[in-house]
């Protein structure tokens, strides 16, 4: 049993060795080369990253584009089969498109949601309010929480016989249906996915806003007073164009955040029919089948070019609503 | 906001300025009500956690609901620990997230130190790549990253889990990390420099002293991500035995828990499991927010 740890401890040593003495190294190569000091001792100290970045995102980048185009499984080495994946994936294969259409319909709604909730919330709090450090610890706490927990959680708030329905039980009373199982029933399980991811990043969101709220300088809004600018006006000329950065920062990551939602998706049990995100399904795909791994690589590829074409969407509409206010101290 | 209330009466004509002072209050306690209204929103999921943690097995389901159970079962925690081996999945979680953090905190700092203070040909086009492999989804890589593991012989044990915390796992923390270290005034190292001292001696006595906020802003995400993580853990490892908590967890709820659900056991569990990272929270909550606030804002 002790013997794990001390595998693990041998790796760990070597890699961490490994790593120091090549930085040494690559100083010393460089100024043999004639580099100069600064250069070389520079190149040294981020080698960690560089090699990092060719082991753990390059060269797997690469792979997993080679492995799409293969059959491959764990058990037999990959054989090339060309677009075969891709048009299997488009044409044939049934679950595929409500995948995407969820993990879609998810984002669509937990985005905005999640931001403009952030947004309501740090604006409340940047109203001067008293105890700005207890409430900035209430809001934040549910971001605190282990994504396994949350979901966990939620799945019994939301469980037939929990406390969700149990609030709701008026509603069902007056409409006179029957408490669902939100997991369970599949028009609910969108609508349940979404309340609980809004619980989860709402607190760092309105933390990162409230901060950036905080940043605004206050002279900005002393002569706007004096112009006769009223509370919405102030809110829409100087608050929103000011804080357009940290709402646009929010944004970018909540969109590459929501499209790949995952650990939830364990700690929630549901029908698997519907309701499966797409991190989910290339996992399902990779590991839990024979011969996935390159189907599942080619998922990859497509959830990639989708997650960069929201954020290139996003980075394409920034120059006309974030502003940054050239080269600001801090 | 403060100096502008101050400035409003004086500049708004006098007969406003009675309605304005009511609508005023009305707004604040308007404030304060949606504020109460939101805080009553997280802190009611947590209050049923910690109840249902504490509940027996048959008043689970009792309508309307019992928010304080009596008596309250302490040995739920005590029977939820023993049902799988809990002390050893304490143990194989402290052990990876320890490992993976001290890695990723000395590389992230150096590298960051390499990128704030050495100007080297390519350095700005490198960083933006450092920043934009934060986009790439690690779904798309992990297939190949499992394939290597398999080669080097290292599925169903610890490494992979900790080893490639010396490469940099989080440009997040780079990020952090260099922003810190650019605010410090360059002749700090000059002085050093000139009495004799070498990069390392530099980066480990002066500079890292210097940005200790930041370092324990990131420690404390880093152990966050690390106690959290569940994706490394699914993939690689098969032993009941090798299982952090949170595979525990998923694994109590797949197959002890599958049909009938306890969910006492598993709010006792999640209780167990949060609490480190709670408590952690309550003692350096500064440097959890610092930590997320600096890329939003300073980004």
């Amino acid at each position: 049993m002790v013997g794990w740890y001390t595998l693990t401890l041998v790796d760990y040593a070597i890699a961490g060795t490994a790593i120091i003495v090549s930085m040494v190294v690559l100083n010393k190569v460089l100024r043999w080369l004639g580099v100069n000091r600064e250069a070389a001792t520079g190149y040294a100290l981020i080698l960690p990253w560089l090699l990092g970045f060719l082991i753990w995102n390059l060269g797997p980048f690469i792979a997993s584009f080679y492995f799409s185009l293969t059959e491959y499984g764990p058990l037999r080495s990959p054989r090339f089969i060309g677009l075969d994946n891709y048009v299997r994936m488009f044409r044939d294969d049934p679950n595929f498109w409500p995948v995407i259409r969820f993990t879609f319909l998810y984002s669509l709604f937990n985005v905005p949601l999640g931001l403009l909730g952030a947004l309501f919330t740090a604006t409340l709090l940047n109203q001067n309010v008293r105890g700005l450090g207890f409430w900035r610890t209430v809001y934040y706490l549910p971001a605190v929480l282990p994504a396994a927990a949350t979901a966990l959680l939620w799945r019994w708030l939301f469980a037939r016989s929990g406390l969700i329905n149990f609030i709701l039980r008026p509603i069902y009373n007056l409409l006179d249906i029957e408490a669902p199982s939100w997991f369970t029933e599949p028009r609910l399980i969108l609508p349940g996915y979404i309340i609980m991811g809004m619980w989860g990043v709402f607190g760092a969101n309105t933390i990162i806003l409230l901060a950036g709220l905080k940043n605004i300088p206050r002279d900005l809004y002393e002569a706007a007073i004096l112009d006769g600018a009223g509370r919405v006006k102030r809110y829409l000329t100087i608050t929103l164009p000011m804080l357009s950065p940290s709402l646009f920062y929010v944004l970018i990551m909540g969109i590459i955040g929501s499209f790949q939602a995952f650990t939830v998706a364990f700690f929630v049990d549901h029908s698997r029919r519907v309701g499966t995100f797409i991190n989910v399904y290339i996992y399902e795909q990779a590991f839990g089948r024979l011969n996935g791994m390159g189907y599942a690589a080619a998922l990859g590829w497509v959830a990639l070019v989708i997650i960069l074409l929201f954020t290139l969407l996003v980075f394409k509409s920034s120059p006309a609503w974030v502003y940054y206010e050239g080269e600001r101290a801090g | 906001m403060a100096t502008v209330e101050q400035v409003q009466p004086a500049v708004v004509a006098p007969t406003v300025v009675g309605r304005s002072r009511a609508g005023e209050i009305a707004l604040r306690m308007l404030t304060y009500l949606l504020l109460i209204a939101g805080a009553l929103i997280v802190f009611v999921p947590f209050a049923w956690m910690i109840s249902t943690s504490l509940k027996a097995e048959q008043s689970l389901f009792l309508y309307p609901p019992e928010w304080i159970p009596r008596p309250p079962r302490w040995s739920n925690y005590v029977e939820a620990w023993r049902v799988l081996p809990f002390g050893r999945f304490l143990i194989n979680t402290l052990f990876i997230t320890t490992l993976a953090m001290v890695a990723e905190i000395f590389t992230a700092s150096i590298v960051a130190y390499g990128f704030a203070r050495y100007r080297f040909p390519l350095r700005n086009t490198l960083f933006i790549l450092l920043l934009s492999t934060m986009m790439l989804p690690g779904i798309l890589t992990i297939i190949p990253k499992f394939v290597m593991w398999r080669e080097l012989g290292r599925i169903d044990t610890f490494s992979p889990l900790t080893v490639g915390a010396w490469f940099v796992w989080g440009p997040s923390f780079v990020f952090l990390l260099r922003q810190f270290f650019m605010t410090i005034p360059r002749e700090i190292e000059e002085a050093a420099i000139l009495d004799g001292a070498n990069t390392f001696q530099v980066y480990w006595q002066i500079m890292l002293p210097l940005v200790k906020p930041a370092l324990l802003a990131i420690a404390v995400l880093s152990f966050q991500a690390n106690w959290n993580n569940f994706e490394g853990p699914l993939i690689y490892l098969n032993t009941l035995e090798k299982y952090p908590m949170i595979l525990g967890l998923q694994f109590f709820g797949e197959t002890l828990s599958k049909e009938a659900p306890k969910w006492h056991y598993m709010m006792a569990m999640s209780t167990m499991m949060a609490a480190p990272i709670l408590a952690l929270f309550f003692v350096a909550q500064r440097y959890f927010i610092e930590g997320i606030v600096v890329g939003g804002v300073k980004g």
